[in-house]
């Protein structure tokens, strides 16, 4: 017979403190990317969009490179390839910068579907207003575009926060990597499992209610 | 080419690869079935079962998978020796959990879309909830579920590569220990760094698997819009 002991209350008050750090490593490697991809994705998005010649065929390979090879093997190509042509990241580097090129990616996806569902003739009626083509997509575009991609654009920022848990593989010490550490030492893998399991579900659950709550807010007047 | 590339690419295909399929094979069967099934459970007007299932649909897509993975490998042993999987079976199942649960959500909204004349036609020509289910409702509303289907098959693909956390050779494992083994010197290695080209491969490998996969996915898309 397995002797199961669990105690979660005296796993966290030991070691309440690393994971604590793991976390804000966690929030702090999220909040990089989440940035970063949100400028990417506007940008390229907006390319895309407006179909400007060289960079919205560029961004087009981007995305499907991206989109179609696991973030796993793009983790390994950044922390355990590219030492080999010169170019040394440390584990933090990895961490934001993986997720947030993944994340631009998705993200300019969402801008791009979101900028184009923006009706022609508001941008007819912005440039009769006599709004530049750059004016019209910081007055009209944007802000409209903007709104209807939020809700997509805030799953990919879910799922950037619950990427960041692979950087596991590079030893980097977010939450996971060091709720796994601990329980390797002290074998309370129970304890560290259902840590993960609450901090995570805590972090996807409220960010998907402010979603919803987003989405009654920010909705479209004619949508409402 | 130099010589240290066949024997890697022949172990990373023979070795890796099928690791891979056996890991997708058995997440998208079983991502399936258990989808469908709790999709479909979910639509129907019985509290506590749906409870139940929604529970599992927010818990599975709610974490991330490396932790789904870890509970299957780490944790399940501790409660019962029973629970002990290899790490390829870890994965898959982990995958299973992972894969129902946005199965079951897709299946709930694409059973919710057929309109309700069509299960009020299918009760007056004598059907009861399971043959109306099966013979009328779910062929509709699984023609629905195609293209998110080809997409979810996509990432179950790419989420494969999670069974290297965990030790299972598959792909990306294959092509980590080759990488290593070659920075060995002779006789075992070659005493030569080559991870930039071998992780490159790997990455080639995968988007050959899914590019024309997520093509088929927009297509079929394209095609259910009238």
């Amino acid at each position: 017979m397995l002797l199961v002991t669990y105690d979660l209350w005296a796993f966290v008050s030991e070691h309440w403190r690393e994971l604590l750090d793991g976390l804000v490593n966690t929030l702090k490697a999220s909040a990089i990317a989440i940035a970063g991809s949100l400028v990417i994705g506007a940008v390229l998005g907006a390319a895309r969009a407006h179909r400007i010649p060289v960079v919205s065929q560029l961004t087009a390979v981007y995305v499907e490179i991206i989109r179609n090879t696991p973030i796993l093997v793009q983790i390994f190509m950044y922390f355990f390839a590219l030492p080999q042509v010169g170019i040394r990241l440390d584990g933090f580097t990895v961490a934001w910068l993986s997720v947030m090129i993944w994340g631009g990616a998705f993200n300019s996806e969402n801008f791009r579907a979101g900028f184009e569902a923006v009706p022609f003739r508001y941008r007819e009626a912005s440039s009769a207003l006599g709004f530049s083509p750059f004016g019209t997509f910081l007055n009209v575009t944007l802000p409209i575009g903007g709104r209807i991609s939020l809700p997509s654009s805030i799953n990919t920022y879910i799922s950037v926060i619950k990427n960041t848990s692979l950087m596991y593989v590079i030893g980097y010490e977010e939450l996971t990597t060091t709720a796994i550490n601990i329980s390797n030492l002290s074998l309370e893998t129970l304890e560290a499992l259902s840590v993960l399991a609450i901090v995570y579900l805590a972090l996807v659950w409220s960010l998907s209610a402010g979603i919803r709550v987003l989405e009654n807010r920010l909705a479209l007047p004619e949508t409402r | 080419m130099p010589d240290w590339v066949e024997p890697i690419a022949r172990y990373i295909l023979t070795e890796g690869l099928p690791g891979t399929l056996q890991v997708s094979a058995i997440a998208v069967v079983g991502s399936a079935i258990i989808g469908v099934l709790f999709g479909t459970l979910l639509t129907i007007d019985f509290r506590p079962s749906r409870a139940l299932i929604r529970l599992y649909v927010e818990v599975f897509r709610g974490l991330p998978i490396l932790v789904t993975v870890f509970v299957v490998y780490l944790g399940l042993p501790t409660v019962s020796r029973s629970l002990e999987f290899s790490p390829l079976n870890a994965a898959a199942i982990a995958l299973v959990l992972w894969g129902s649960a946005q199965v079951a959500e897709a299946t709930r909204g694409a059973v919710q879309s057929i309109p309700n004349e069509q299960h009020e036609a299918a009760s007056a020509l004598g059907f009861g909830w399971v043959g109306r289910h099966r013979s009328v409702i779910l062929p509709q509303a699984l023609r629905r579920l195609l293209p998110p289907a080809v997409g979810l098959l996509v990432n179950i693909v790419q989420n494969s590569t999670l069974a290297q956390t965990i030790g299972g050779i598959e792909i990306l494992q294959a092509a980590k220990s080759q990488s290593e083994r070659l920075t060995f010197f002779p006789p075992a290695g070659i005493g030569e760094i080559h991870a930039f080209e071998i992780f490159t491969g790997v990455m080639i490998l995968f988007f050959l698997i899914s590019f024309p996969l997520t093509r088929l996915a927009a297509i079929l898309e394209k095609r259910l819009v009238v």
